[in-house]
């Protein structure tokens, strides 16, 4: 056994060169999914970890009774709806046998304003919450300076500070639901250990300031010690005897928030996955090829030695043992490689405009382990099945065969493939014609059809492309085109992968597009007024309501309304409410109203968005933080203001008011007067200058910035195109390497009648854009037909219609065929300077 | 039978050479070819100075290993001399960067080996026109079918070479490496994995085309039968030349072949 690792380890050595190339591959897919998996587990441990820490001394709280399930907004992840509480239940809680102490937490919107302009962008929402002064329950730290006492005192959290470059005693301004309010911070404070809560920007107010700048009543929810002593449950029993509150368990509240703080990162997980899956796929198709090819050439010795009486294991268990030999050394460097590239890593995912982790990343053996089991388990089956299937040859037909692989196609093969392919499409069909997306299941058979007909593929591509090819490269050309159908199976695999990456990019590329268009759609077809001025956070409303009521001032505007929004549930599902002056908006944005009167909504009315004018008459209730409304559906309109956060639903602003309590405008349409004065805008832009929170836009730029948002997510997909091409690239420099080693004879031989190195160059080169060429093609077509299908079935009102990226598909083509050009650029110069006899012996 | 005292034997100081200098096709000087280095080092060519006569079938015959494949190689600036020169035509293959030396046997040369001498993707007809469309010229029709009838390939110029005989493929090999019209052709062994009928076919043809089209081609062989279609038989031991004959005949190469193999 320790000589047949020795011998393993040597016949590694030899042909270094070869295995160099496989081990990067497993390297790289190894560090593409460490990093993954360290830098999920890092952005969740550590909002995790400093939620925990700092809410460890609270053992429960009382809430709101809660309303329906979370709705999800950028705002307030995950977090429930719930009724209000009662000014009184501090008291009641107090009142409690067995409660030490009972803070009430007061949460509303507070955004931090330093010489005159918003601090922080991005995810991050902007909380103002009370002062704490029970250090127990308080979730903040003081980290220098004074807690906050007289209105007009605040305490920022350490990473705001840091962004603003403000140090306690600095004078400020805070903008919250009730508009502008001048402060003055009196210290600096920490979220447990961390220098913010997570996702969060926290503006910290004293007591005497919540009900004039949050306007807030009652408490969002109130903090509970238990008394040492007292037993736990049955306070916990006697909290939830409160009327119109509930109570939960504090490891329960931890995890609930924890959930909430990392929720958002739920789909950048998936994504990320979904690359790391192709990257080790990359990485297995060029490991299988490579102990393919090597299991081939010593098909022969191996006939030879059954012949004379070996056994099985003693010819071929080397293979796996080199296998297992390559994959332990490539996967202690991907793991190493990967931990050291989580920052990396992050900078792509910051691409996107989340940034979390702030502490260093957390390693867990778990994400090691299951990252060192792919790498060594993939290498060693990519072996094992060779190796086997070329130990149960019979010794004389192992002598016998020339060690390429058959050029023939199998038939049964491709048949089954174009039936698998058959199928998908029809599925894909079925789903549209039928908007169900149950067949879209049947659609992902298209998978493994490409799978099983990805030889004939790789033939009929060499076939058409061949005399296109002789046309612009002459001879070379031809050959090229050749020795692409040489070893069909081998080019399907490495084909497959490119693939699977650019399909993969292009149906994020259409998804994205697509999301980018819908949001617009309604914002360039009703969108009437002037100017638009829009919240600083996209979603979230951040405009002085006192805004509207200046800019109405002007001479020479002729009209102004604005646009509120709030979270209701409606049949058990947050969503999100529009509130609305039904005489003014019409005029400035047209909701295209296709039955009932949008003016009765001042008589206590809802307007719902759809395509049904039937819902017309009908009853809707509406569960709000203070109130539930049952009203009368009064109009049907077929659109809704735009944005990614568009109201589904629209009352009377001033029924949304007395539902939620006062909030700050989301949007404020101006409309200037027929004949204005030139710079009448000019106006309007200087009161929203001096409007923290706000932005003004023309009716242009509003309609071309709505979906901007998803550019940023853009950059992120262009980052992972980048990422995929890379390991795409090993791919390609892999199947040239091995293609050049099988085929030297035939370029020897060429050289010998007087083919020149560049020629020689130029064949290899031409074979992988061929390649690349026919697989990215492939990739993108079949993901386009499928995204197509996917978001015309599931799209929803969200996505109205699929919009296809043609630039951007085009450019995903182009890079792809680059890749493959540059990655073949290595072998193919190397193989230019062998000496023509080397290549001819086929010695190496 | 004993080899012909009088024929052109070349002298180790090149001072018969120059009858032949003036009509050679090909011709090595002095030279040297070593493999490996120090201790180990193999001169599989040790000072040879030989030309390869224009319009003439040259046969090259020697035990295994002694040096005749390098020999071919040398020559057809397939690989470079350790010391020495080699010329074909007037030209010194030594003063020759990788792409002229290229170009030379694109041009000029024509070589046919024992196996491996198709490209597999390309058909009979592509493979025989590749020296003249790599530099970018069509074969003239005349000469293609000159080639072509010459070697009886006609209906065989679609297939690809995996549809081919082995006699075949040789026959394309054979028809590359003349359609060119090069100045010297050279081939390694090109009946060495053909069976007797076959292999003589192919001999015929070399011969035709010498007596033709004044064709000159240097080959390399073990049988003594093959190398009877020869104007001239060039025996080579150890990487020397021991011996050369004119006008050979079978029974008169059989017997200084079992004198070499004493
Ligand atoms: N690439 C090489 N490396 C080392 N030695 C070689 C190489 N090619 C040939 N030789 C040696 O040179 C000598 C002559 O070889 P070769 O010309 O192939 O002989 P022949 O063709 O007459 O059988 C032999 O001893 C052989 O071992
Ligand atoms: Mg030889």
């Amino acid at each position: 056994m320790s000589q047949m690792v020795r011998s393993a380890a040597r016949s590694v050595f030899a042909s270094r060169g070869r295995f160099l190339l496989t081990g990067a591959a497993v390297a790289l897919s190894v560090a593409f999914l460490a990093a993954t998996l360290v830098l999920t587990d890092s952005m969740r441990g550590r909002a995790a970890a400093d939620i925990a820490e700092a809410l460890a001394g609270t053992d429960a709280v009382v809430q709101g009774v809660e309303l329906g399930e979370p709705g999800g907004g950028p705002g307030d992840p995950a977090r429930s709806v719930q009724r209000s509480l009662g000014p009184d239940i501090t008291e009641r809680v107090v009142a409690v046998d067995g409660v030490a102490g009972a803070a009430p937490q007061w949460v509303g919107f507070a955004k931090l304003v330093v010489d005159g302009s918003s601090v922080g962008t991005g995810t991050a929402s902007d909380v103002g919450r009370n002062w704490v002064d029970d250090p127990a329950l308080n979730p903040f730290r003081l980290a220098s300076g004074q807690p906050p006492t007289e209105v007009g005192e605040i305490v920022i959290d350490r990473s705001l500070a840091d962004n603003a470059g403000v140090a306690a005693g600095d004078v400020v301004r805070v903008l919250t639901a009730t508009g502008m309010h001048d402060a003055t911070v009196t210290g600096i404070a920490t979220f447990a250990s961390a220098n913010a809560a997570p996702l969060q920007r926290t503006v910290l107010l004293p007591d005497a300031a919540v009900s004039a700048w949050l306007d807030t009543e009652a408490p969002t929810e109130v903090l509970v010690d238990v008394a040492e002593g007292a037993d736990r449950t049955e306070v916990l029993a006697r909290l939830s005897a409160l009327s119109d509150a509930e109570v939960v368990d504090g490891p329960d509240h931890i995890r609930t928030m924890q959930d909430a703080a990392t929720s958002p990162l739920q789909f950048l997980n998936v994504f990320l996955l979904a690359f790391a899956v192709v990257a080790i796929l990359i990485g297995v198709t060029i490991i299988f090829n490579t102990f393919t090819l090597t299991v081939a050439r010593r098909r022969r010795e191996s006939g030879l030695l059954r012949a004379i009486g070996a056994e099985r294991r003693h010819v071929l268990g080397g293979v796996v043992i080199e296998a297992a030999f390559v994959g332990t050394i490539a996967t202690l460097v991907g793991l190493v490689c990967g931990v050291a590239g989580v920052d990396a890593l992050r900078w792509v995912v910051g691409l996107t405009g989340i940034s979390l982790l702030t502490g260093p990343p957390i390693v867990s053996p778990t994400s090691i382990a299951i990252a060192a089991a792919v790498g060594i388990g993939a290498t060693i089956l990519s072996a094992w099945i060779p190796a086997r299937r070329a130990a149960a040859t019979p010794p004389i037909e192992a002598l016998r065969e020339s060690a390429a692989e058959p050029r023939a196609v199998s038939r049964a093969r491709t048949a089954s493939g174009l039936v698998l392919a058959a199928a998908a499409i029809a599925g894909g069909a079925m789903a549209v014609v039928n908007s169900n997306p149950v067949w879209l299941t049947l659609a992902v058979a298209i998978v493994p059809a490409l799978v099983l007909c990805g030889p004939a593929i790789v033939t009929a591509t060499a076939r058409w492309s061949s005399p296109a090819a002789r046309r612009t490269a002459g001879v070379s050309g031809s050959i090229a085109a050749g020795n692409l159908a040489a070893s069909p199976r081998r080019s399907a695999s490495t084909a497959l992968a490119l693939m699977l990456g650019t399909a993969m990019v292009t149906m994020f590329a259409i998804f994205a597009s697509s999301l980018t268009s819908g949001v617009g759609t309604d914002v360039r077809e009703g969108l009437e007024a002037d100017l638009v001025v829009t919240s600083a956070t996209p979603d979230v409303s951040t405009i002085d309501p006192a805004l509207a009521d200046r800019i109405a001032a002007l001479p020479d505007v002729e009209a102004v309304t604005a646009l509120s929004s709030a979270e209701g549930i409606v049949a058990g599902k947050a969503e999100a409410i529009g509130g609305i002056d039904p005489t003014a908006l019409p005029t400035m944005f047209d909701l295209d109203p296709i039955a009932g009167d949008l003016a009765d909504l001042s008589s206590g009315g809802v307007a719902v968005v759809g395509d049904d004018p039937a819902r017309l008459g009908g009853t809707l209730e509406i569960e709000f933080e203070r109130s539930t409304v049952e009203a009368p559906i009064v109009a049907v309109v077929s659109r809704s203001i735009g944005g990614f956060e568009a109201p589904l639903y629209f009352v009377d602003a001033a029924t949304l008011d007395a539902s939620v309590g006062r909030q700050l405008d989301a949007q404020v349409f101006v409309d200037l007067a027929d004949g204005a004065a030139a710079d009448a805008e000019e106006d309007v832009s200087a009161l929203v200058r001096d409007t923290p929170g706000s932005f003004l836009a023309t009716q242009e730029e509003h309609v071309a910035s709505r979906g901007s948002e998803i550019a940023a997510f853009g950059n992120f997909i262009d980052g992972m195109l980048v990422l995929a091409s890379l390991i795409a690239l090993l791919g390609v420099a892999n199947t040239t390497a091995l293609a050049i080693n099988e085929r030297s004879g035939e370029l020897g031989l060429l050289r010998a009648v007087g083919a020149t190195r560049r020629a020689l160059r130029r064949i290899v080169r031409l074979e992988a854009a061929l390649l690349s060429f026919a697989a990215a093609s492939i990739g993108i077509a079949v993901a386009t037909g499928f995204g197509w299908a996917m978001i015309d079935v599931t799209g929803g009102t969200e996505i109205p219609s699929v919009v296809v990226p043609w630039l951007r598909l085009a450019v995903t083509l182009v890079i792809a065929v680059a890749a493959g050009v540059v990655a073949a650029a290595w072998p193919a110069f190397r193989v230019s300077r062998m000496p023509v006899l080397d290549l001819v012996s086929g010695d190496r | 039978m004993s080899p012909h005292p009088d024929s052109a034997v070349v002298d180790q100081h090149g001072s018969a050479l120059s009858s032949d200098a003036d009509d050679a096709a090909a011709m090595l000087v002095g030279a040297v070819k070593r493999y490996g280095a120090g201790e180990s080092a193999v001169a599989a060519l040790d000072d040879v100075t030989i030309a390869f006569p224009a319009g003439k079938f040259t046969a090259v015959m020697g035990p295994s290993g002694s040096g005749k494949s390098t020999m071919m190689h040398c020559a057809a600036g397939l690989d470079r001399l350790t010391s020495g020169r080699a010329f074909v035509g007037s030209t010194d293959l030594s003063t020759l960067d990788d792409r002229e030396l290229t170009l030379l046997r694109r041009e000029r040369i024509g070589f046919v080996f024992q196996t491996f001498n198709l490209v597999q993707t390309l058909t009979a007809e592509e493979n025989i026109c590749l020296p003249l469309t790599l530099s970018g010229r069509r074969p003239s029709g005349d000469v293609l079918d000159q080639v072509v009838s010459l070697l009886r390939l006609g209906d065989r110029l679609r297939h690809r070479p995996s549809e081919l005989s082995g006699g075949q493929q040789q026959r394309v090999a054979v028809a590359r490496a003349l359609v060119a019209r090069p100045q010297v052709v050279f081939a390694d062994e090109p009946t060495g994995n053909l069976d007797t009928r076959t292999g003589q076919e192919i001999l015929g043809f070399l011969r035709s085309a010498v007596d033709e089209d004044h064709q000159s081609i240097v080959m390399v062989t073990h049988d003594p039968n093959a190398a009877a279609w020869a104007d001239r038989v060039v025996f080579v031991v150890d990487g020397h030349v021991h011996d050369v004959m004119d006008r050979p005949s079978a029974d008169a190469v059989l017997d200084v072949v079992k004198g070499l193999g004493r």
